[in-house]
């Protein structure tokens, strides 16, 4: 029960930040923020959740993001119908991978993901007509004028996406994922249709990460190969392992800490991406199980005292 | 027929450096079950690392290529001690800690360098005729001969002498080698040094030809996996060949379609070994997860 304080107490912030803050500036960042909380943790579910560490999430992320922004970009097509059309896209992509890739295991299929991750990036260089090549394509259609307007949608978002998979998570098919990814052996052996549950949760997984994509696409006006290059998947794993695998949460936490601590670095502009990435592996070392977990756990410890 | 033989001759050329790039990335799958993804580092640090000692340091050729190389076999050695070894245990911790230094490296080398491809003078500053009529860059043909070279000297190393065929052991069975007194963590140490060398050599010697960018790690990690994912893993054969077929089928779709084709050849060989014989290629050894 007093989990669901937590939850509520989040919700509440999540609301109530805009009565609060009132730079634009700082709301922009939160917004970015939910985005990326959803990037993270719809990674999580496949990867820390039910174990299959991908670096494909570029592919659904930047394929949602292209849905979308190629959409409205040609053919004018409004937000409300490319972010659902973007999740579908990316889904579509994530059954397609999905039943090639899981047919590896472990670090093969980190491998397979990874390679297949370059591809999008190449063909948008080929057709860089139509894709706009590496300056990507600007003036995407906006959410909305109002950026607190824009905040309520992303917080929106988060909730719907997040409250997906944490239903997921708490439910007897959360404890499937778990249990494919304590032993695969075993799960099979007890009649579970191992490769079944990992395609769908991979195309679940790819869904949420699609609409944010999309969604960030018109939030930032502006489609761009930066969300499709491996580099992003890699950024994308190292980010939500940093918050924490499996937890879900933890990979939502550390968006928002690494998200103002990139925004907190902008006063060394030569420096950021070093001192950012330097700090991910840090944390890496310092906490192996992610942030999440040893925070809580060291609440644990200081409350039993 | 020129075409054929500007093939055979290029295609030998890119295969080369892949053979020297795979064969340390497969060596540290083969021996101690880890994918070290910052392995693409060494490529590229060498690279960078020949270009200050050339440019800023002013040290000649023999000395640059020298500190460059054994710079990454450091470095090997040191991502090896302070990262790899902690969670060793975890296949998965091991590509995670080594994807991120690989990151920051980047960054590093960024930040040090700046964002502008440094270009790199050719040893050789010549066009050769090759094969009669294959007009090609003397530092392409200077790296394939350095491949070759390298791919004999390390065969004769790991069947001949001690510490490699301590490695050989290690890879067919790290228990049996225990008992014959072989320590693999040394083991491990050395293959990834050589690893190292053997990545950092094949940057040093195709850099002058395509430049030097912090993210030039990127693109041979993933013709690696390829290598690993076809060749099946750690013996020499095996990936040698792979390399020669992803190498080949490179520059092939190169000249037939375009260069930007050619990136997708590694993930198109990944898709058909996958769709045919995926179990051809599980490990004999446990994924770690």
């Amino acid at each position: 029960m007093g989990k669901y304080v937590y939850f509520a107490l989040a919700l509440a912030m999540l609301l109530v930040a805009p009565m609060f803050i009132k730079s634009r500036v700082i709301i922009d960042l939160l917004i970015l923020c939910n985005i990326y909380a959803i990037f993270l943790s719809s990674w999580d579910l496949v990867g820390g959740y039910t174990g299959q560490i991908s670096f494909g999430h570029s592919l659904f992320i930047g394929g949602g993001a292209y849905t979308a922004g190629l959409l409205n970009y040609y053919f004018q097509v409004p937000p409300y119908v490319t972010i659902p059309l973007g999740g579908i896209v990316a889904a579509a992509l994530a059954l397609l991978i999905g039943v090639f890739a899981l047919r590896v295991k472990g670090a093969y299929l980190a491998l397979v993901t990874f390679a297949a991750a370059a591809v999008p990036v190449t063909l948008t260089a080929i057709f860089w007509e139509y894709s706009g090549g590496d300056d990507g394509l600007s003036g995407i259609s906006p959410l909305s004028v109002d950026v607190v307007t824009r905040y309520y949608l992303s917080a929106a978002l988060l909730v719907l996406c997040g409250g997906i998979l944490i239903f997921i998570t708490r439910s007897s098919y959360g404890l499937v994922l778990l249990s494919i990814r304590d032993n695969e052996t075993a799960s099979m052996a007890v009649g579970i249709d191992v490769r079944k549950y990992k395609v769908i949760t991979f195309v679940i997984s790819g869904f949420l990460a699609g609409i944010a994509g999309a969604f960030y696409c018109h939030n930032q006006l502006h489609v761009g190969p930066a969300e499709l290059k491996p580099a992003f998947s890699v950024l994308v794993v190292l980010m939500a392992v940093a918050g924490g695998m499996g937890t879900i949460i933890g990979p939502m936490l550390s968006g928002y800490f690494l998200i103002f601590l990139n925004d907190w670095l902008r006063f060394s502009e030569n420096y950021k991406m070093m001192i950012y990435t330097g700090v991910i592996v840090i944390i890496l070392l310092v906490c192996p199980r992610g942030l999440y977990p040893a925070i809580a756990s060291g609440i644990k410890r200081v409350v039993h005292k | 027929m020129g075409l054929l033989l500007d093939i055979v001759v290029y295609g030998a050329v890119q295969s080369g450096i892949y053979v020297l790039l795979s064969l340390g990335f497969s060596l540290t799958f083969g021996v101690a079950g880890i994918f070290n993804l910052a392995h693409g580092t060494f490529y590229m640090g060498a690279a960078y690392l020949f270009y200050s000692c050339m440019n800023s340091l002013g040290l000649g050729l023999s000395l640059s290529l020298v500190v460059s190389v054994t710079g990454m076999g450091l470095l090997a050695l040191i991502i090896q001690k302070w990262f790899i070894n902690p969670v060793i245990h975890s296949g998965i911790s091991v590509m995670i800690i080594t994807v991120a230094i690989a990151n920051f490296l980047e960054q590093v080398v960024l930040c040090t360098y700046g964002p502008v491809d440094r270009n790199l003078n050719s040893f050789i500053d010549k066009k050769l005729l090759v094969l009669g009529t294959v007009s090609i860059d003397a530092q392409r043909m200077l790296a394939l001969g350095v491949s070759i070279i390298l791919l004999a000297v390390l065969y004769i190393f790991i069947s001949k002498t001690k510490p490699g065929r301590a490695i050989l052991a290690v890879a067919q069975d790290r228990e049996g080698a225990i008992f014959v007194g072989i320590d693999p963590l040394k083991v491990f140490f050395l293959v990834i040094f050589i690893a190292a060398i053997l990545a950092g050599i094949a940057g040093d010697f195709i850099a002058p030809t395509i430049g030097a960018r912090p993210d030039m790690w990127l693109k041979p990690l993933t013709m690696c996996f390829a290598v690993v994912i076809l060749g099946g893993l750690g013996s020499l054969t095996g990936t040698v060949l792979a390399a020669l077929i992803i190498g080949y089928s490179e520059v092939i779709v190169s000249f037939a379609l375009s260069s930007y084709m050619s990136e997708l050849v590694p993930f198109v060989i990944i898709l058909i070994v996958l769709a045919f014989k995926p179990s051809g290629l599980m490990p004999a050894r446990q994924s770690q997860t």
